[in-house]
């Protein structure tokens, strides 16, 4: 059963419009309160691992271990005074943060998390349609950069706004296509081949062996959807400033690099339930939780890696990548994909 | 020549992240292509020539530690080359060998503190703290001679401030041992890179007529084609006595001034290697240039004096009017003739290729403004 369906049962003596109120309320708060301190511990991870990387110590006054660091920097970007800029548009610039912020915490509450000993399946809604709406979800995240680059009136913001958008097309329709393909592999062994569980579930092979370059072209998608090195054109520190986000300070400014790190943690899980077996393990005793951690600390070791050695690409070098060689990988992916559906019955 | 109403035109400085402390770079910029580059300096200026004029010939070489402040001992070389000839007094065989070290040390702390921004203007992080650990061990070797990280004040008229005590010859032996090794190490993480050489083969191309039409020196002269250095060309302190080459490349792109520096660097090492070997006995300083003497030195005449820096020909031309005090002093800046060829370099490239291409031509501030 769902979290919210649980919710639910329990406030369902309140009649239907109090309980749903409640019921979301209720989930919305967990589900921000978990989110967090999951974003909290990949930074604190990436700290310490970027530190071991370029041999220095990391964070490591504020707590034990500097376990507080990022607790003290978010206090710190929250009591700061927000700068305004003077020839804003008002609305779409207050709006742009939030939206990126609530699409990461949408496709969060979109996936399922496996089962964990007493508590059961940990989801927080399972619909029938999830990989759509994940995938809707994720697109508002690029919208919320494009409002934010334009309404700061600013020369940089405007370039890397631009550049995000133009990174944003070249990579997205391969990823959706290599999505596909998956789709078009689990129709065969589930009914429901849109649904995220039962796609997982069907996953007894994972599918990044059958379809390897899927994953290449996939993981590469997320990469540049959480934008970081090398694909971090749309904010390039060295040329843009900070692109989009340069006019933004406080926590306006904060919202943007947690969606950022959030936005690996969920690519990480993405990945890791799609591609790698997801919470599918070899024992059945209600770890699956656990399993899906373990294989989503993998990957973001991996992106950290990445990040730390890669330069950045040029956008015109990207914009080529996307159309020329991961569009047609991915289409030639979906091909061998339904081939062995359809004649092989993989 | 582009419309005017299609230009935008985007301030690239003085304060940005890539613009190595206070350039300002004007650029017209259409949509992600750069049509022209102005660069606009004089943020940094703090009249270190017209100070020079006020103070000690003894005293000045502060104000030239203060110019490349990446590699101070190279900047008091150029300084006093040109103020020895000017003065007469000239510093004994182990001073000339000293210095000789302490130039090349300092030649190969501002390569990597160039190396180390170079990769974080392109998005790479990591190298930045390998090139700084690197590094540290040259500024060790910096304070245990002079007292200084950074500001060395070490070379003196007439010798250097110390002598190379035994613990500082076993720092430089050492050095050079651990040296070669994880410059390799740095280079492997750049050369090895497909992104890396993707952003800097065939970009900024430099042709060698502009090159010399422009004045340019250094490595940017060396990496289109023209095999000239001032040690080779006009040997001072040591370099006729010490086995060494000039890198060069014909390419004349960012990749082929990367694979210049990475080259100078070893060079380098190997310079210091056979100097600590032949680093003779004897004294340090000029007895002529004694502490108490040393206000006491007058200069007549004019000299011009040119020595290579981490950055390319370091020339100082002084006047002396036979008093205590310099009557002029001009310095010929390598970074400011590298930095003119921008408006070349720059025209009709992408923004993110403009950045690179200005962390090829590695300019200091210090040095530009004075």
């Amino acid at each position: 059963m769902s979290l919210l369906s649980r919710t639910y049962s329990i406030f369902s003596i309140l009649g239907y419009y109090a309980s749903t109120f409640i019921t979301y309320l209720i989930d919305s708060i967990i589900l921000l309160l978990v989110a967090a301190v999951a974003i909290i511990l990949t930074i604190y991870f990436f700290r310490k691992y970027m530190a071991r990387v370029q041999l220095r110590i990391g964070p490591n006054r504020v707590g034990k271990y500097g376990t507080l660091q990022l607790i003290a920097d978010a206090l710190k970007l929250m009591g700061k005074e927000s700068i305004l800029p003077r020839l804003r548009d008002d609305l779409p610039y207050k709006v742009a943060p939030i939206l990126v912020f609530t699409g990461l915490m949408i496709a969060f509450s979109l996936l399922p998390y496996g089962s964990f000993f007493w508590i059961g399946d940990v989801f927080i809604s399972n619909s029938g349609v999830g990989i759509i709406l994940l995938f809707a979800v994720l697109a508002i995240m690029p919208i919320g950069e494009l409002l934010a680059g334009i309404s700061s009136h600013n020369k940089y913001s405007l370039t890397g706004a631009l550049r995000s958008v133009a990174k944003d097309i070249s990579f997205e329709v391969p990823m959706m296509i290599s999505v596909l393909a998956i789709v078009v592999m689990a129709s065969a062994r589930t009914p429901e081949s849109l649904n995220i569980a039962s796609v997982v579930s069907s996953e007894i092979l994972p599918y990044g062996i059958l379809q390897p370059l899927g994953l290449f072209v996939f993981y590469i998608g997320m990469i540049a959807r959480a934008s970081y090195s090398p694909f971090d054109m749309g904010e390039s520190e060295s040329e843009l400033v900070s692109g989009y986000s340069t006019e933004y300070s406080g926590m306006r400014f904060g919202l943007f690099y947690v969606g950022m790190f959030g936005t690996i943690l969920l690519g990480s899980f993405i990945v890791s339930l799609f591609y790698l077996g997801g919470y599918n393990g070899p024992y059945q005793w209600n770890l699956g939780l656990i399993y899906l951690l373990i294989k989503a600390v993998v990957v973001i070791v991996i992106s950290f890696t990445v990040w730390l050695t890669m330069p950045r690409i040029r956008i015109d070098k990207f914009v080529n990548l996307g159309w020329k060689y991961l569009f047609p990988i991915s289409v030639i992916n979906l091909i061998l994909a339904g081939f062995l559906t359809l004649y092989l019955g993989w | 020549m582009v419309a005017m109403s299609d230009w935008v035109e985007l301030n690239i400085g003085p304060h940005h992240p890539s613009t190595h402390g206070v350039l300002r770079l004007k650029a017209r910029v259409e949509g992600e292509m750069v049509r022209e580059v102005e660069p606009v300096i004089g943020y940094l200026h703090r009249n270190a020539e017209k100070l020079c004029e006020n103070t000690f010939f003894c005293d000045n070489i502060i104000y030239f530690d203060r110019m490349d402040y990446v590699g101070a001992p190279g900047m008091e070389v150029g300084y006093l080359e040109a103020a020895e000839k000017l003065l007469g007094v000239f510093p004994p065989e182990r001073a000339v060998w000293i210095r000789t070290i302490m130039a090349e040390l300092s030649r190969i702390a501002s390569h990597l503190i160039w190396l180390a921004a170079f990769g974080l203007e392109l998005g790479m992080l990591t190298p930045f703290f390998y090139c700084f650990d690197l590094r540290e061990s040259i500024l060790t070797i910096f304070v245990e001679a002079s007292g200084s990280r950074l500001l060395t004040n070490y070379c003196s008229i007439g010798g250097v401030y110390q002598d190379f005590n035994e613990k500082i010859t076993d720092e430089v032996e050492k050095f050079v041992q651990d040296a070669p090794k994880k410059v390799e190490e740095i280079n492997s993480l750049f050369i090895k890179n497909d992104i890396f050489i993707s952003r800097n083969k065939g970009i900024g191309v430099l042709d060698k007529n502009v090159a010399i039409e422009y004045g340019v020196t250094g490595h940017m002269l060396r990496a289109s084609g023209v095999e000239y250095d001032v040690r080779k060309a006009e040997p001072y302190l040591a370099y006729s006595k010490v086995n060494f080459e000039i890198p060069t490349s014909t390419k004349g792109d960012n990749l082929a001034r990367y694979l210049v520096r990475i080259e100078e660097i070893r060079q380098s090492i190997k310079i210091i290697s056979q100097s600590i070997k032949k680093l003779p006995e004897g004294p340090f300083f000029n007895p002529k240039a004694k502490k108490s003497m040393m206000i006491r030195l007058r200069g007549d005449g004019e000299v011009y004096a040119r020595t290579e820096s981490s950055k390319g020909e370091f020339g100082v031309y002084i006047v002396g009017d036979g008093g205590v005090k310099p009557y002029r002093v001009r310095v010929r800046s390598p970074s400011l003739r590298n930095l003119s060829v921008m408006r070349e370099l720059g025209r009709n490239v992408m923004i993110a290729d403009l950045v690179s291409i200005l962390g090829t031509t590695d300019l200091v501030f210090g040095e530009i403004d004075r």
